[in-house]
């Protein structure tokens, strides 16, 4: 559509036309665009709205999908508090989230500082670290884990070469999570392309007047990369922190499908899952689905609320 | 779009009614549902079962064989492994759209009666379409749930101790019919002691073993609508196991864990483990030993409190062809042919025709229906116990929980705690 002020000077002069015409179009115009938007409306309403008022419904009763649903306020969240595997769902996925999303983001930001400077084979290098974050939400990359850490495989050899010897991860409870970090970290090349795009934007003129002030390298970093890339840091930081909360396919495919041993890949999603799609409990499944929502919204927020005190922006101005 | 920023009315309705198309083409695609029937007559009925490979191998020979002897009727089938089969069954039942028939076993049986979604096949017995004779041992008992016949064996099996042959020879023990659990644990220990290998991968959190210690103390894991034991009956055996465990006597479960999928009976990891009797296939495949099949251990040197169990072929209450799902289930138990290819792939064939069409070349096969015949003569064979709603996942519940007490992750007397807990939770659900 062109606009009025690039018409060439021999265009039709366009006339205001009278209020009560014009507002008839633009009911039209508006109709119009509703109609088109129509079958995404639609779609929102019936596979995103519907489905979640459904299940915020479902969590305040007892529903195990063939009977229908009895309502029982909010005796889901009071059996959800005092059974301890959701204790223990909690405390692992916290686990995970807590040391998987900050290793992940100081690999993204070593590899990107490195990738930052002009070398040969740039180009790929970067399409090398990031290629694991395409593939690696897949299931086979999970078998392929699964087997990596499983006993006598390859991480377990060189353990075992290097003098401590632990029999395979994936079957010792105390071990296997960090199987599952390390996959997370291994997918660091997403926000390693952000921080990279972070670091462009960072204007050279600051560091070589720090340069000619006598600031070394690691104090250029600390006094100007950081906080002219901090908007970005906070971007990553929020996305990896959802990301993480919500890490279920690589659990279950490392596990075999069982969350174990003894519960210990027993993440959040995966006792959702487990509850609903094996136990039937789709109440208390949905229960503990608003659960996490409320969790992630409360996380993002406390976020939010501590960008004041570390993201520096530009002009200040928010 | 138009130059003067208008857009025409019958724009408007033409886009208007290209959405209301793809939203009625998505609603027909996602439906999907002709009642599988055409205008010829032919009837398609879908199959679903649980398995690998090499099943899905025979029952495709096998449904050839069907289709072929009645051309009328086409079978769809689709199959998963267990875990997968009954999620996805689940979803399916609670839809509406359950496959026709499908493959069942005893756990499953009151569950899926009490949600309605089962057919029973007495009518089309009486109908003539189906037949309830020549069942081996009373077998098709197991398929029947307060006088209704719910599902139809399709094989048998019973709980069995498998051990490794030559380790139990070096150590000179030999299991026989009508030993006691203490001779049981004793000969663990001289295995221990002489071969320096636990002698059991790990008994105590096998459902369907314990039900058998519990039936042979007069008791049962399950009555009709809960549980047949008590926390003091499970803290004892789970105490026990536990203590058999740090005695090294019983395989170490970290070291179970990571045999997985090999069982660590055929990692030689342990020298015997309990398991279905049909299961045994898989050892001799797996492993490097020779494996053999070993009586159960009682508690009065005579009742093992063994039984019949089978899996089954079940058919959906919302089926639109009951004739054609009864004569189609009528084939796949009855018929000789059949029998022939599927072998003992799901348990020893349930009836007379398949069993006496069926003889083993090999001897993996040979031995399990050598041991089925031992059992049977040695009158140890009781009635099953009723299976109630939600027993399925008590039984996962019972290995998870029992895997924990036994990693030292969890103590005995909370595991027992929490047992006792979740399965309140399924029983009730």
């Amino acid at each position: 559509m062109t606009l009025v002020k690039d018409s060439p000077p021999d265009a039709p002069e366009i006339r205001p036309e009278a209020p009560a015409a014009k507002k008839r179009r633009g009911r039209r115009e508006n109709l119009a665009g509703y109609l088109f938007m129509s079958p995404w409306i639609a779609g929102f309403l019936l596979l995103t709205a519907g489905p979640m008022a459904a299940s915020l419904y479902f969590a305040f009763t007892d529903y195990n999908l063939f009977n229908s649903p009895k309502w029982i306020g909010f005796d889901n969240f009071t059996t959800m508090f005092h059974d301890p595997r959701w204790q223990k769902s909690v405390e692992v996925t916290a686990k995970y989230v807590v040391i998987g999303t900050p290793l992940k983001l100081l690999l993204a930001l070593g590899v990107a500082l490195l990738l930052a400077q002009s070398r040969r084979g740039q180009a790929f290098y970067r399409a090398a670290f990031y290629a694991p974050s395409l593939i690696g939400a897949s299931v086979s990359v999970g078998f392929v884990w699964r087997a990596l850490f499983s006993d006598d495989a390859i991480v377990d050899r060189t353990q075992s070469f290097l003098g401590f010897h632990t029999g395979g991860w994936v079957g010792d409870p105390n071990w296997v999570l960090y199987s599952l970090v390390a996959l997370t970290v291994w997918q660091f090349g997403a926000p390693m392309v952000i921080f990279l795009a972070g670091l462009k934007q960072v204007p050279k003129e600051l560091y070589e007047a720090a340069e000619v002030d006598g600031a070394g390298p690691f104090r250029r970093f600390w006094s100007i990369t950081l906080p002219m890339i901090s908007p970005v840091l906070f971007f990553n930081v929020l996305l990896e922190t959802i990301h993480s909360f919500q890490i279920f396919g690589s659990a279950y495919v490392v596990s075999n499908a069982t969350c174990g041993p003894a519960d210990a890949t027993l993440v959040y999603t995966c006792y959702l899952y487990q509850k609903g799609f094996r136990e039937s409990q789709m109440g208390f499944a949905s229960a503990m689905a608003w659960m996490l929502l409320l969790a992630v919204a409360l996380v993002t927020a406390v976020l939010f609320w501590s960008q004041k005190r570390w993201v520096h922006y530009e002009e200040d101005a928010r | 779009m138009g130059n003067n920023g208008s857009v025409e009315r019958r724009t408007v309705l033409k886009a208007a009614g290209a959405s209301l198309a793809t939203l009625g083409l998505a609603a027909t695609t996602g439906c999907g549902g002709d009642g599988g029937s055409s205008g010829d007559g032919t009837v398609t009925i879908r199959y679903a079962w649980w398995g690998a490979d090499e099943r899905a191998k025979r029952i495709n020979q096998s449904i050839a064989l069907f289709e072929k002897k009645y051309p009328k009727i086409k079978v769809k089938t689709d199959f998963q492994d267990y875990v997968a089969f009954w999620e996805k069954f689940q979803t399916q039942a609670a839809g509406g759209n359950p496959p026709d028939v499908f493959q069942n076993a005893v756990g499953f049986l009151r569950k899926y009666d009490k949600r309605g979604v089962l057919l029973d096949l007495k009518p089309q017995i009486e109908a003539g379409n189906l037949s309830l004779d020549n069942f081996r041992a009373g077998v098709e008992k197991v398929g029947q749930v307060d006088g209704k016949q719910l599902g139809i064996p399709v094989g048998s099996n019973t709980m069995s101790l498998v051990i490794d042959e030559k380790v139990f020879e070096k150590a000179g023990v030999k299991p026989k019919q009508g030993w006691t659990w203490d001779e049981y644990f004793a000969a663990l220990k001289k295995i221990h002691d002489t071969q320096k290998l636990p002698g059991d991968t790990g008994y105590f959190s096998i459902m369907y073993l314990y039900d058998l210690y519990l039936r042979q103390n007069g008791k049962a894991f399950f009555t009709k609508d809960g549980l047949g034991f008590d926390e003091a009956d499970l803290t004892e055996w789970w105490t026990d196991g536990y203590n058999r465990v740090k005695a090294g006597i019983v395989t170490d479960p970290k070291r179970v864990e990571q045999d997985k999928p090999k069982s660590s009976l055929s990692a030689a990891h342990g020298a015997s483990e309990f398991t279905w009797d049909n299961f045994t296939v898989r050892y001799t495949a797996e492993g490097t030993s020779t494996y053999g099949l070993a009586p159960i251990p009682t508690t009065d040197g005579k009742q093992t409190g063994q039984y019949l169990a089978s899996l089954m072929l079940s058919a959906s209450a919302r089926t639109k062809h009951p004739k054609e799902v009864a004569q189609f289930i009528n084939f796949m138990v009855h018929d000789p042919e059949v029998g022939k290819i599927m072998g003992y792939d799901r348990g020893i064939l349930a009836t007379t025709e398949q069993f006496d069409a069926y003889k083993p070349a090999d001897a993996p096969n040979q031995a399990i229906a050598k041991y089925e015949t031992d059992v049977a003569a040695a009158g140890v064979l009781g009635t099953i116990t009723p299976h109630p709603a939600g027993a399925d996942t008590c039984e996962s519940a019972f290995l998870r929980i029992g895997g924990d007490m036994s990693q030292g992750t969890t103590k005995v007397a909370d595991a027992v705690k929490q047992f006792f807990s979740e399965a309140k939770t399924a029983l009730a659900s």
